[in-house]
């Protein structure tokens, strides 16, 4: 028979992979209505991030409700931080989605300067992180989890090479300046996206085996 | 810190009840030790063990040694009643004397050999101020500790306690019986009294566990599973048994 705090604790799990459902949900949404010029869907996104919000502030009353009440210990003191932490990355991550759909908006149908293939990659990408980092917490798998750290770095040379890219079509001709910022402004987004889900995978590893490797250098992750 | 109280294979049987088993540990001096584990794991076992007050239970025996600055307590010439002056007890249940609250605590420094009204009457309102209740009970000192409430009770056996100035404190679930507010006031008191005494305390309540005490043992049916600081206890043990334990899987 299901504890109490056990009972509590799979709530939080089951609201917890419904944001990062959401999340991912929106940020390939978000990229596809850039991609299609697709403005209905682009204030689609921005109207369904509400439901993060709200969640958000549900999963933090759950933590606090369970630390509160239920008092826990080790690996459920570890799941509770955990969780209330992540939480905050997997909002922020419905906050890109929102903010590239807001760039869709302001280009406003206008033909793209150049075919998106990069952008498209990079979703992908934080996609995939978002996704293992949330496999690494139900399976309980370090081993996911420092996947998804690694490849973060692919993701930031992403952004990296379609800031060059955008820099020269810029350069190249005024009527480009508009267009290659707002890509700029949604490369950069999703390599924050990134972030979050390095984020989310860091505090995985906090809560599968009590150890912080925040700010570590690669190398000295065990 | 240095080693206060070291336990080296320390083994102790009810007739033929084996109740602990193979027990080493040292506490570190002005540290507090926490004790915890299910009913009958050995831990209040082992805290009798370290002033001998299992030794007037009929029919036990104890094996492996305890040593209080690196001093055997077991060695065949080592005085008993030393040892209990230097090891303090307080007790799950209080246990004043029918006395008035004065005596209460007179009375171990007299039967100490302390003679002189003066001195009695210092130490008497040094202990009290120690375990903050002589604002309470200055003007009534006369009158009966049964009177007291039962958090003031129980301070007024730590004020007895530590009135021969002992070395050592040892707990038994001392705030077991008392409400939150007598059991904060019993907690504060810990955490001030460890600068001057190693305390090692028994306790069911893993909160009050992770609250007072610097280090955790983990007892469980007569072994010792785990000790550690008691923030590594509470937040990454190391064995699977303690971290079933104190998430409440088991116990």
């Amino acid at each position: 028979m299901q504890t109490h705090l056990e009972m509590d604790i799979e709530q939080i799990k089951i609201k917890m992979f419904e944001m990062a459902d959401l999340a991912t949900e929106a940020i390939k949404l978000s990229v596809e209505s850039l991609k299609n010029a697709d403005l209905i869907l682009a204030k689609e996104i921005i109207k369904n991030d509400t439901r993060m919000d709200l969640l958000e502030i549900e999963i933090d009353d759950d933590c606090i409700r369970l630390i509160v009440t239920r008092q826990p210990a080790a690996s459920d003191l570890r799941f509770a931080l955990a969780m209330l932490k992540i939480n905050t990355d997997i909002e922020r991550i419905g906050d890109i989605a929102t903010n590239i759909a807001k760039e869709t908006l302001k280009i406003n149908g206008t033909p793209l300067i150049k075919p998106l293939i990069d952008i498209p990659r990079m979703a992908d990408i934080a996609i995939k992180m978002i996704q293992q980092a949330f496999a690494s917490i139900s399976e309980k798998d370090v081993e996911k989890a420092k996947a998804v750290i690694t490849m973060d770095d692919e993701i930031d040379e992403l952004n990296l090479q379609i800031y060059r890219e955008l820099f020269t079509y810029m350069c190249e001709a005024n009527r480009n300046i508009s267009q290659s910022l707002s890509l700029i402004m949604v490369a950069k987004a999703l390599e924050r996206a990134g972030d979050h889900a390095k984020n989310v995978a860091e505090r995985a590893i906090y809560y599968i085996q009590g150890e912080d490797i925040r700010h570590r250098a690669p190398g000295e992750i065990s | 810190m240095e080693e206060k109280i070291t336990a080296k294979n320390v083994s102790f049987f009810y007739g033929t009840n084996q109740a602990i088993r193979d027990i080493s540990l040292s506490v570190k001096e002005n540290s507090v030790l926490a004790l915890i584990g299910p009913s009958g794991c050995g831990k209040s076992t082992f805290l009798r063990c370290i002033n001998r007050m299992n030794d007037i239970i009929p029919g036990t025996n104890i094996t492996g040694d305890i040593t209080i600055d690196d001093e055997s307590i077991y060695a065949h010439r080592y005085d008993v009643t030393t040892l209990r002056r230097r090891v303090g007890m307080v007790f799950q249940k209080s246990n004043p004397f029918p006395k008035s609250i004065f005596d209460n605590i007179a009375y171990g420094l007299k039967i100490n050999g302390v003679k002189d009204k003066y001195e009695i009457e210092s130490i008497v309102e040094k202990s009290l101020k120690s375990t903050a209740l002589w604002d309470e009970v200055k003007d009534r000192l006369h009158k009966s500790a049964m009177g007291l409430s039962g958090g003031q009770q129980q301070r007024l056996c730590i004020a007895r306690t530590i009135a021969v100035q002992p070395e050592v404190i040892l707990m038994d679930e001392p705030a077991s019986a008392l409400d939150p507010i007598s059991t904060q006031k019993i907690e504060e008191l810990i955490q001030t009294l460890k600068k001057n005494y190693t305390i090692i305390i028994v306790t069911h309540n893993m909160q009050q566990a992770a609250r007072v005490s610097d280090y955790t043992a983990f007892f469980y049916m007569g072994e010792l599973i785990e000790v550690n600081k008691t923030d590594k206890i509470f937040t990454k043990p190391d064995r699977e048994m303690t971290e079933n334990y104190i998430t409440g899987k088991f116990g």
